[in-house]
């Protein structure tokens, strides 16, 4: 078997030869990724804080973010190059450590890449500060006296792997708050993070110490301890169990952002299912729930379809499952291990079970396919579905009576994917806000959000920074102080 | 549904004799299927979903898998309810509101099943052995196969002072002392069955007494269940090593059964010197390793879901899917435990997390 084998991580100012090395090993079609990633004892931990700490300091707090921009946008337009050999690397390794389909990867990075090009970039900021400038220096505040955004000194993250690449979102925030910055790898996807890292660095070398991408096994003990203790801000991905644990290690003057457990789903007015409209429709949601095989957090799991339309809900639903068949032969899934297949069979045999007897077809397609919709008549509280393309269709009178049926997970809520007029979308769109939703977007769109979008509904920039200001009292209080005063 | 009489004396013929053809296995299997098939409307349109027909299922693997869950879900059963009939219920260790049933119109098959298995495995010649039960009884546990399954060990097998170790307070410790005290004055092989749970309190109740037997030779101990929440667990390598040491049994005479509410026949292993053991069942069972969510067998030497296709199960359907992981092994297959659920990697929220957060 062909075993390539790569090294993980960031780690400036460590030698190779310094660090302890753990492989973590992947395999797909008969291909073999030996990812190599580092363990840090306590004291590189704590070194390697101090050194990201004064390195950004000095060569990231001193950029403007304009500067900051330009160069994340040359490392973007270099990932977005196919030729590129950072790119070519990610093409060709993730597909093997994630297991998804080579092709939805090549697809998916593309677009994730395009919502970081300088465009996007600056829209993300200007989202965030009405007047960017902020971050670099004392700006005139409306109430009087003036006003200046400081990032982090160290920002911690520790990422999910759950969608490749998907340390992006907050890195990038980091850098544009001028944060020095430490990852922590996902065992999952352990690789992007350090390529963006050095990629930076290859586009601007004074980079080098402003940040690092390090590893560690589970929860990780003292050398996690060593990290978070010298963190101000925390950004952590992922289940609620492991948020606990990073919680439970943080001071309580460290600040946590934690990205936890989402459940997402879609809305189809009867507006949207004529015949024209609902094939297409089908065709779009069917994207949403092939995506990284609805592991991320805005993936759908149920669609709630309205009665009364020229197409019926059950309809949809074969629509849905006939693009859903055509999206595997493009897109395959991911090859499933033994307890995710058995996850997946117990969810739909749990449908099964649950049939009238006249029901036959609640569960379309065949029983042994990759992919599934469940058909019900009558819509029941928003509930995970194995994932893994496993889509619920519910059949609702009302698009108001779907509300409560949401509300009940609020705790849950982020991504409704919406299919309506744009009156029953505004109408809606108050409805699932204040039920807890944070982001309503196309059906097609759901698993892929736009550049500066509210991640969980909160601030991405302005939640990393403090603020300080010069109040008024204070500059009339130096003007008398100054040489040219009488 | 009258023509159960003579299948089920086939079925006794077919227990009764030694061994079987391929051939032999897949007859019967075939007509227990096609019996089922036309009895049990919930499983006829199970197999129905699954393309699965008495024209098209050609052998005992073709036959579908129907998962554990299904038994607290519908009943399974091909005859009417009677008054007489005995219900096995699983334990419930997940939800105790949703218990699977198995339903056994009469005992004839499993006894016969439980007890020519038994004599083989656990007795290996011996006709009768001393025996203590570290399980409740049947009078105290109806619906308990394994109340069952034991009690028939010490009918069929216990030799005459064979004793139920296990009241309403739990296990009665200085009764088994003196029962093992004798087996040891006496020099006569002694047998000692029960949940592996209770022999976890057994082996803690000898530590912390700091006491030890060393039962005579050819005695032997019989666990079975797991721990479901009810001891400390103990790694399996740990738990044979304690106790053989503490009750001087050899590890090749500490034998597992492997057994479950939803099938009339047991599996064993020849002694734990070695874990995970290999285990095994008569000819009237036999077993493959399938990949859960397609039903189809795993490719040759790959670790697997365990579906059993049981002769036994006469009333309710042939073939069951565990959530047992198994992996081929020499002359049967190794247990490597359940499949837990699958564990999101990222932010997305998988079915075992939303149920255990949404519980309080």
């Amino acid at each position: 078997m062909n075993v390539i084998r790569v090294e993980a991580g960031y780690l400036p100012g460590l030698a190779t030869a310094d660090v302890q090395w753990q492989v973590l090993p992947f395999e797909q079609d008969g291909q073999r990724v030996d990812v190599a990633v580092p363990v840090l004892t306590a004291p590189q931990m704590q070194a390697l804080a101090e050194r990201v700490k004064q390195a950004s300091a000095q060569h990231l707090k001193t950029m403007a973010v304009s500067e900051i921009i330009d160069v994340i946008d040359r490392a973007i337009s270099r990932l977005l190059d196919p030729n590129d050999p950072y790119r070519r690397q990610a093409d060709a390794l993730l597909p093997i450590v994630s297991g998804y389909d080579a092709e939805m990867v090549r697809l998916g990075l593309t677009g994730f890449f395009k919502t970081f090009r300088a465009p996007q970039l600056h829209r993300f900021v200007a989202e965030d500060f009405a007047n960017p400038k902020v971050l670099d220096g004392f700006q005139p505040a409306v109430k009087g006296g003036a006003v200046r955004a400081f990032g982090p000194q160290l920002l911690v993250h520790s990422w999910a792997g759950n969608v490749p690449a998907l340390a992006l979102w907050s890195l990038i925030c980091g850098l544009l708050v001028k944060a020095g910055n430490i990852g922590k790898l996902p065992s999952a996807e352990p690789l992007f993070a350090g390529w963006f890292a050095r990629l930076l660095v290859e586009v601007h070398p004074p980079l080098a110490d402003c940040l690092a991408v390090v590893w560690w096994r589970g929860a990780g003990d003292g050398d996690a301890a060593a990290l978070y203790e010298q963190a101000d801000t925390v950004v952590a991905y992922g289940g609620n169990d492991s948020l606990e644990a990073i919680q439970r290690r943080l001071p309580v003057t460290t600040r946590l952002l934690a990205h936890g457990h989402k459940l997402g789903f879609g809305v189809v007015s009867a507006m949207a299912l004529d015949a024209q409209k609902a094939p297409a429709l089908a065709r779009r949601a069917a994207w949403d729930v092939m995506r990284y095989d609805q592991q991320g957090c805005y993936s759908p799991h149920v669609f709630y379809v309205q009665r009364g339309g020229p197409v019926s809900p059950r309809d949809f639903a074969g629509y849905l499952a006939a693009e859903l068949a055509n999206l595997q032969r493009r897109f395959p899934r991911r090859a499933l291990d033994l307890e995710e297949s058995a996850a997946t069979a117990k969810w739909r045999q749990s449908i099964e079970w649950k049939l009238p007897a006249d029901g036959a077809d609640a569960l379309i397609g065949d029983p042994a396919a990759p992919w599934c919709v469940a058909y019900t008549d009558t819509a029941e509280s928003l509930a995970p579905t194995a994932l893994q393309r496993n889509i619920v269709v519910a059949g609702v009178d009302t698009l108001d009576q779907m509300v409560p049926l949401v509300a009940r997970r609020s705790e849950f809520l982020q991504t409704a994917g919406v299919a309506a007029t744009p009156e029953e979308l505004y109408r809606l769109a108050e409805q699932l806000g204040a039920a807890g939703v944070t982001r309503i977007s196309a059906i097609g769109s759901m698993s892929t959000p736009e550049a500066g979008w509210h991640h969980d509904g909160r601030f991405n920039l302005l939640d990393l920074v403090r603020m300080t200001e010069i109040e008024q009292s204070a500059e009339a209080a130096a003007d008398p102080f100054a040489p040219y005063e009488p | 549904m009258n023509n159960v009489a003579p299948l089920v004396a086939d079925l006794l013929e077919f227990i009764a004799q030694d061994g079987c053809t391929d051939e032999q296995f897949d007859q019967l299997a075939l007509r227990l299927f096609a019996y089922q098939y036309g009895a049990s409307a919930p499983y006829r349109s199970f197999c129905q979903r699954r393309g699965a027909t008495v024209r098209n299922v050609k052998t005992w693997s073709d036959i579908p898998a129907v998962p554990i869950d299904a038994f607290k879900a519908m009943e399974l059963r091909c005859e009417p309810p009677r008054a007489d009939e005995r219900v096995f219920m699983t334990s419930g260790t997940t939800r105790a509101d949703m218990r699977g049933r198995h339903f056994h119109p009469h005992l004839a098959v499993y006894d016969q099943s439980m007890t020519r298995n038994f004599a083989a495995r656990v007795m290996q010649g011996t006709p009768r052995l001393p025996m203590g039960i570290l399980f409740p009884d049947e009078v105290a546990m109806p619906n308990s196969s394994l109340a069952h399954y034991l009690a028939l060990a010490k009918s069929a097998f216990g030799s005459e002072g064979s004793l139920y170790f296990m009241s309403p307070e739990g296990i009665d410790l200085e009764g088994l002392w003196r029962q093992l005290e004798d087996a040891e004055r006496r020099g006569e092989p002694y047998a000692l069955l029960g949940a592996s749970f209770s022999f976890v309190h057994v082996i803690d109740a000898l530590r912390k007494e700091g006491r030890s037997f060393r039962l005579p030779p050819g005695s032997r101990i019989l666990d079975t269940g797991g721990y479901k929440g009810q001891s400390r667990e103990l790694p399996l390598d740990t738990f044979y090593a304690e106790l053989s040491d503490l009750l001087g049994v050899p590890r090749t005479l500490c034998i597992n059964m492997y057994g479950m509410t939803e099938l009339s026949t047991q599996f064993y292993d020849d002694g734990n010197a070695v874990v995970p053991s290999v285990k095994s069942g008569p000819h009237w069972i036999r077993s493959r390793l399938v990949d859960p969510e397609t039903g189809r067998t795993v490719p040759a030497g790959e670790r697997g879901i365990l579906a059993h296709c049981d002769l036994g199960n006469f009333n309710s359907v042939n073939t069951i899917l565990t959530e047992d992981v198994g992996q081929p092994a020499e002359g049967g297959f190794l247990l490597l435990g359940r499949a837990e659920g699958a564990q999101a990697k990222g932010c997305s929220l998988a079915v075992e997390e939303f149920i255990r957060s949404a519980t309080p």
